[in-house]
């Protein structure tokens, strides 16, 4: 009800300014709205004539009644005659060919034409980027993007998104620069896991990042630059290219009011199986006992949860001014009781237009509040999952979900109530309601820009960009909370952390026509780019000093200031000057040399502070270069080389002691003695071909590329007997390479006036090779340490990124199980027993219309990789799986086992014994270890627009059935492979307890008045 | 013209590049709550602070994790001290003699990196300036890493510091050698002090019950060096003599009185076991303890342990590796009792020094007593620490001796009594016999430190101590043997490969548990 109040007002004040005789202006489209640049623009019967600006735009003195002709390559020609009006917008329809007018927004927000382009970038529009909405406009581009590996990460709602654009290349951030409207993004998490036991300092959470928190209705489009030539010009943060956001802007002349509303349902999919046959022992916490039935809690468990997302976005343009206006408000409930989520984005966007408007000066503004109860956690620590799927068989999950706590007499309060006091597997109720918490969110960015154009071949743009994300983790822990994780009077956490970043650019366009056959753009611009990240404030009263009195959570009852204490993430200023030129031939050759020279605190104390970026790229269009026959509409072949950046982490280089309630604490990370440290260096050379033919009806592009990424950073633990006390030593080092191709196929299968089809596959692989680890190393890095547990991630000379290693039953040559002469099962130590990531993906999209009719499916494939589930191997060794349930029916293992002295094992194993030594967090792990391919129908949509003619006050509505990841067409592991613990660089390709995959089906309402 | 104009632009923009400023890039890549080491000389902050960490790490206080895999699932339980029911890592772990690097590492990681770290840097802003802080520095430095050297054998240790890319590991012999020589620096040091009547300038700094006093600071480091004589005194018994009359012999003397135990007063920790024990379940008394204080009915039990919530008002041990179930199979037997509910940790006490001099009596050197009178001055000086009363009737029992023990819940997991001896002394005995009563008291007074009574059951094979039921070291480790050392730790193995390497070689055998280290010979203790 509010929402339509709202909606009115907006409607009833909104204002369309009346025309002014004189000049005319206007935009000139094509019909799906995009701009037309250097469109031709004649007064009929006359010389006098303008071009449009890369926006569109033209601002043409005429008198009226006369008749404007509007003309383009590849578009029908348009006349108008002029009454009144001061303001006209032309929508041009496409004759055979669009494809030499297509504009890419390009770094730093640079528009370019598509046929000038030397590397590849691919585009998302607005609507497959709301069509099936999900609360992170991220997770919508699985599948939609060739070379785009996307993985959602097991914190449900609210959760970051790991992005890794052609491969892995970096042993310390793969995650992509994020770019709104031409300048960088400030993406920081509050934190990721890499523990795979659970972090006791509140459990495995994964902290959001700021990406996530944005309105997918606020952008109207996405440009992924891929590779190192496109994302050159962001110079030691372009390594992992770059994903480029454009928010939507007003049309001059258009006011219009979007209201969109989803809602989607999501259940829990793909639940580990249990058995029901076995109960424990009496007093046991493991199921091992009599055969004896129980039921099954697990499914009752998960709840269906309820997403909403309600959004409004106003827009109105004049000859002076645009406005846009948006709010969102996204309501979600998760699957297990007491998670939810609620957010709300604000936006404005005001824009004028000055001195003879000359001048542009915009302002853009987004507020984001979030705040989530319970955000799921995985691993042993704190999850509620452990003692839902644990849970001693035998005993009443029903009166421990109902009597999760009891008076205890003896202290005068209500304590946990639960059958064991294990550590990783507190009664699940009280870990909801008893070890609750609260993770907020902030995120403000504000942009403003002035845009000058000087004359006619040159503008002058200038941006200021500030950017500031406040989180905060609240965790109370009650009194009788396991000890391990709890003082006994109870424990409490907060952090808040706070992350900023300004960012100033100022860069000089220059679009001019040198002679009749070269035409040159270029760039030239220095910029500023100031960071603070996750500056936090800590406390947290402990397991061992703990609270004065039970459950009184404020910082003056706690014992003392032994876990209190402040920290910086990340503080660094890099400076930067760079030029952009491209040189075109007859429009049919381009040359586009670009460099960037950037000085970069974080390289204070080593022998070099400024890195010099440069690229080189060619493209020609031997469509226009030759005669081609007439099925071929567009055929172009592309070549560039650059080299960009990873920047190192601060501090590193200024290593100092820190201190926790005055504990001097040695430095975590210094260089390495007698090295200098240097950022990592990509090195990348691509080279493409884009074809499109018989009208446009089919279209390809196929990129090759290869690429080095040298002076790897690199930390290692130091060897406890180093001098500086040092905890590790960073130091540049190994290599990583990439090569891999993607082929983009665009088809429009049928298109008739009923009925139209349009498909898309997204297709590529790569290949990596991690190389020169020093030798001091041993070969490997360890990006996810394994502790105590038996899965440990790493990088090993000579073989792919990621590989997940983990610890193997010992077999003899004939592949019998080898036993001790106890009879006991002989394990290895760590081997190499999978990778986590794909050798190649494919994105099926599929969109059909007819009539007023739409569908959408999109069927996302991964190929290769592997997974491994810690779960599934605890739930064995706890004889709660359905495995081992089954192997007790069959009265043991069957294991073509032999001893040491070459006896055969007879009989069957004893299960239990079998899934002790085997199962486990700490067992076999290698048993445990799936294939990831899986085929799964990512996206589903089907609506109906209404007819805009019979609706009353809307200018259309449309109304559409959406599903997300509603099932597997195929898939090997027992869990969604496409969900990470971690959305950093660590725990890839294992589940520990992570929250089961959703599958959504919902609504979407789409109105535009 | 374009090319002016370009020319222009690129002007404006160099212009603008040396407009921006680099100067202040030193600050912002400083973290803003580090320090820097100028910041820490005012107070002498710089040599003082670093003493903390030192005082905290030798035995981990914080956080309790650390302590459990530092000691907890090491010496505390390889000494016959304490027992764990939790069935770590699926039931295989230290306690059934598979040795888990991820645990065993901490040790080392501790003693250098809190440790040996700091004693680096105060010896590099006190030596020849502040030499009162560098002797202190020396004496808590050869503490803690006697405790490594006993672990793991050949370790860094001279060469600590250097910036070689191998960083060799000294042999044991030769890190025995070198604290003795540091030992006899610190003990000169604060002597001249002493006799100066100096007053301290480490007060307030030092928190052990100490505080700041030279002499008894020299006191406990002359007990050290009585501490380390007598672990080598079956490898060198000459220069263990030499050593040991050499702390007697020192003006300020061995540690006589309980007011000059060692104890470390923690303003903010209790004992780390209190939690493990407590809140964790995670140890329990041991079924070697229930079986010899039981047997000998000693007071000191309820100071030690607490009655078990199983069995009310008995004192229930729990064996060392043996088949877990569950964790409930013996969590509610004895936890450890009030000694560790307390700050003060006690890193060594005034009766071990009793009976470490009453065995250098037994073997014929100077210690200022019969060997008689020292053992009994020993159990005196115990039971007077503990508070606990009934000393006489305790030494002069001649009759109990170690009981038999039993798992009421799990009787494949009993045993006979293994030790024989009675607590009174028997001057008509061996010396193998009044050996065994003196360490098997010794063992009792130092719980519940137990790396030192490891060291000394490797050292003399007492008290004897029921074998592990399940081993799964795969054949490396003897069940009746016990684990001999810890092998040498991953972080090594990645950071200084080359260091490891001279480490194996100077051990003389497998980089294993089974192997005995330099001074743990297979010959007779006489």
């Amino acid at each position: 009800m509010k929402q339509i109040i709202l909606i009115f007002m907006i409607v009833f004040t909104s204002q369309v300014s009346l025309a002014q005789v004189g000049t005319v202006k206007g935009n000139v489209s094509d019909a799906e709205g995009l701009p037309l640049p250097m469109t031709n623009i004649i007064v009929k019967g006359e010389t006098a004539g303008t071009t449009t600006d890369i926006d569109g735009n033209f601002s043409i003195q005429v008198e009226k009644g006369k008749t404007l002709i509007f003309s383009y390559v590849g578009f029908e020609t348009q006349e108008v005659v002029l009454g009144n009006e001061s303001t006209i917008n032309v929508q041009l329809k496409e004759t055979s060919s669009n494809t030499l007018s297509e504009v890419v927004v390009t770094s730093l927000g640079i528009k370019k034409t598509r046929k000038s382009l030397t590397y590849s970038a691919q585009e998302i529009k607005g609507v497959d980027l709301t069509g099936v909405k999900d609360a992170n406009v991220i997770n919508t581009i699985a599948g939609k993007i060739a070379g785009v590996a996307v993985t959602k990460s097991a914190g449900g709602t609210g959760g970051s998104t790991k992005v890794v654009i052609r491969g892995n290349s970096s042993i310390t951030n793969n995650q992509p620069l994020y770019v709104i409207d031409g300048v960088p993004l400030l993406n920081i998490s509050s934190g990721q896991p890499n523990l795979t036991f659970g972090d006791i300092n509140g459990g495995n959470r994964d902290g959001g990042d700021a990406v996530g928190l944005l309105n997918p209705d606020d952008y109207e489009g996405m440009t992924v630059l891929k590779g190192a030539s496109a994302a050159a010009l962001y110079g030691s943060q372009g390594a992992n290219g770059v994903i480029l956001l454009t928010s939507k802007k007003s049309k001059e002349g258009v006011s219009k009011l979007v209201a969109t509303s989803t809602t989607t349902f999501e259940s829990a999919a793909f639940l580990p199986k249990f058995q029901n046959e076995y109960v424990a022992v009496a007093g046991g916490d493991e199921t091992w006992g009599a055969k004896e039935d129980s039921n099954d809690h697990v499914k009752d468990f998960f709840k269906t949860g309820n997403t909403n997302i309600t959004s409004l976005s106003f827009s109105t343009g004049t000859e002076k001014a645009s406005t846009n206006l948006s709010y969102a408000n996204t309501s979600s409930s998760g699957i297990i009781e007491g998670n939810d989520l609620n957010k709300n984005n604000f936006g404005i966007r005001q824009s004028g237009k000055f001195f003879n408007n000359k001048l542009n000066v915009s302002v853009n503004a987004n507020y984001v509040s979030q705040s989530i109860n319970n955000r799921p956690v995985s691993a042993y620590y704190f999850n509620p999952l452990t003692g839902v799927y644990l849970m001693p068989r035998g005993n009443d999950f029903d009166y421990y979900a109902s009597n999760f706590e009891i008076f205890d007499p003896a202290r005068n309060m209500m304590v946990q109530n639960w059958m064991t006091n294990r550590d990783i597997m507190q009664n699940p109720y009280w870990a909801i309601n008893r070890n609750a918490s609260v993770d907020k969110n902030q995120f403000f960015t504000g942009i403003f820009a002035l845009d000058y154009k000087v004359n006619n071949w040159l503008s002058l743009v200038s941006r200021y960009n500030y950017n500031r994300i406040e989180s905060s983790f609240d965790k109370k822990l009650y009194a009788s909370t396991q000890g391990t994780l709890s003082h006994i009077n109870g424990r409490y956490i907060n952090v808040n952390w706070l992350s900023t970043q300004s960012y100033g650019d100022f860069l000089a366009n220059i679009n001019s026509n040198i002679n009749e056959n070269l035409s040159l753009t270029a760039n030239i611009g220095a910029s500023f780019v100031k960071s603070l990240g996750n500056n936090a404030t800590i406390l947290d009263s402990g397991i061992s000093s703990g609270l004065v009195y039970a459950n009184w959570f404020a910082l003056g009852n706690f014992v003392n200031n032994a876990g209190n204490y402040q920290r910086l993430g990340l503080q660094k200023e890099v400076q930067s000057v760079f030029a952009a030129a491209t040189l075109g031939y007859k429009n049919y050759l381009y040359l586009d040399i670009t460099g960037r020279n950037d000085w970069s605190s974080t390289l204070v104390n080593t022998d070099k502070l400024s890195f010099f970026y440069p690229s080189v790229g060619v493209t020609g269009l031997i469509s226009e270069m030759t005669k081609m026959p007439d099925w071929i509409n567009y055929g172009k072949v592309r070549a560039s080389y650059a080299q960009v950046g990873n920047d190192i982490s601060s501090f590193v280089t200024s290593p100092t002691s820190t201190i926790v309630g005055g504990q001097i604490i040695p430095p975590i990370v210094g260089p390495r003695p007698g090295e200098s440290l240097k950022p990592e260096l990509k090195s990348e050379y691509e080279i493409g071909t884009e074809w499109r033919m018989f009208n446009n009806k089919l279209g390809f592009e196929i990129s090759y590329y290869n690429s080095e990424t040298k002076n790897q950073y690199i930390q290692v633990p130091a060897p406890a007997t180093n001098p500086y006390g040092y905890l590790n030593y960073g130091f540049n080092a190994a290599s990583i390479k990439n090569k891999g191709v993607e082929i983009v196929l665009t088809g429009k299968i049928i298109k008739n006036d009923k009925f139209n089809w349009d498909t898309t596959i997204n297709y590529s692989q790569n290949k990596n090779t991690v190389s020169k680890i020093p030798a001091e190393l041993g070969g490997r890095v360890i990006l996810t340490d394994p502790g105590v547990n038996n899965y440990r991630y790493s990088l090993i000379e000579g073989e792919a990124f990621g590989q997940i290693e983990g610890v193997n039953i010992k077999r003899d040559a004939q592949g019998r199980v080898m036993l001790n002469a106890d009879g006991t099962i002989q394990k290895t130590g760590f081997e190499v027993v999978g990778n986590a990531n794909p050798n190649y993906m494919l994105g099926f999209r599929n969109a059909f219309n007819y009539g007023s009719f739409f569908a959408n499916v999109l069927i996302d494939t991964r190929v290769g990789g592997e997974v491994m589930s810690l779960t599934e191997a605890t739930n064995d060794e706890f004889g709660v799986s359905k495995v081992t349930g089954d192997a007790r029916n069959a009265g043991g293992v069957v294991l073509d086992a032999v001893y040491p002295d070459g006896t055969a094992y007879a009989g069957k194993y004893p299960a239990e014994s079998y899934y002790k030594q085997t199962g486990g967090r700490a067992g076999a792990t290698g048993e445990y270890v799936y294939d990831a391919t899986n085929v799964s129908l990512r996206e589903l949509s089907i609506g109906y627009t209404l007819d805009s003619k019979k609706l009353p006050f809307f200018q259309s509505a449309s109304l559409s059935l959406i599903a997300r990841n509603l099932f597997f067409i195929y898939k090997n592991a027992p869990f969604d492979p496409n969900i990470s613990l971690s959305t950093g660089e660590g725990l890839q390709g294992v589940d520990v307890y992570g929250m089961p995959s959703t599958k959504s089906i919902g609504l979407n309402l789409n109105i535009t008045f | 013209m374009i090319l002016n104009k370009l020319k222009t632009f690129a002007i404006y923009i160099s212009l603008f590049a040396a407009v921006g400023c680099t100067e202040d890039f030193e600050s912002i890549n400083t973290n803003p709550y580090g320090t820097t080491d100028a910041l820490l000389e005012q107070d002498f902050n710089n040599i003082k602070s670093l003493f903390t960490p030192m005082f905290n790490n030798v035995l981990v206080l914080d956080p309790a994790w650390r302590y459990q895999v530092q000691q907890g699932l090491q010496g505390d339980v390889w000494s016959g001290y304490m027992s764990t029911p939790t069935p770590f890592r699926g039931g295989t772990n230290n306690t059934t003699y598979d040795l888990v690097d991820g645990w065993n590492g901490f040790a080392w990681g501790a003693g250098y990196g809190d440790v040996m770290a700091n004693a680096l840097k105060i010896e590099q802003r006190a030596k020849g300036k502040y030499n009162q802080f560098y002797a202190l520095s020396l004496i808590l430095k050869v503490e803690a890493m006697h405790r490594i050297t006993d672990t793991y054998g050949p370790c860094v240790y001279s060469k600590f510091g250097t910036t070689d890319p191998v960083i060799e590991y000294d042999s044991q012999a030769e890190v025995y050698a070198k604290m003795f020589e540091e030992l006899d620096l610190a003990v000169a040091d604060l002597t001249t002090r002493v006799n100066a009547n100096e007053a301290s300038t480490f007060t307030g700094t030092d928190i052990s019950s100490y505080n700041g006093d030279y002499a008894k600071w020299v006191k406990f480091a002359n007990s050290l060096r009585l501490r380390l004589a007598m672990h080598i005194v079956k490898i060198d018994p000459t220069l263990a003599k030499t050593q040991a009359e050499k702390a007697m012999n020192h003006p300020l003397g061995v540690i006589t009185t309980n007011a000059d135990l060692f104890k470390v007063i923690s303003p903010t920790f209790t004992n780390p076991i209190a939690i493990i024990s407590g809140a964790w379940e995670d140890i329990r008394m041991s079924s070697d303890m229930e079986s010899i204080m039981g047997g000998y009915n000693d007071p000191r039990l309820a100071v030690f342990f607490d009655t078990s919530v199983q069995f009310p008002g008995e004192y229930k041990g729990v064996r060392t590796g043996i088949e877990i179930a569950a964790k409930s199979d013996h969590s509610n037997f004895s936890p450890i009792g009030a000694i560790v509910r307390s700050k003060e940790i006690v890193w060594m006490t005034a009766a071990e020094v009793y009976f470490l001099r009453a065995e250098g009596a037994l073997r014929g050197w100077n210690m200022g007593g019969t060997a008689k009178v020292l053992y009994e001055t020993g159990v005196t000086k115990s039971f007077e620490q503990l508070a606990v009363a009934g000393t006489g009737s305790y030494i002069a029992d001649n009759v109990k001796t170690a009981k038999a023990y039993v798992d009421p819940n799990f009787p494949v997991n009993n045993s006979p009594a293994l030790n024989n001896v009675t607590v009174a002394w028997d001057e008509a005995a061996t010396n193998e016999v009044k050996l065994q009563k003196i360490i098997t008291q010794k063992w009792i007074a130092g719980f519940p430190e137990g790396q030192e009574a490891w060291t000394e059951y490797r050292r003399t094979g007492y008290p004897k101590l029921m074998p592990v039921l399940k081993n799964t070291s795969g054949g490396l480790i003897n069940s009746n043997l016990g684990v001999r050392r810890v092998n040498f730790v991953q972080s090594e193995k990645d950071g200084n490969p080359g260091g490891v390497a001279t480490g194996v070689t100077k051990l003389g055998g497998a980089d294993n548990g089974g192997t005995r280290l330099w001074w743990d010979t297979t010959g007779p203790n006489f």
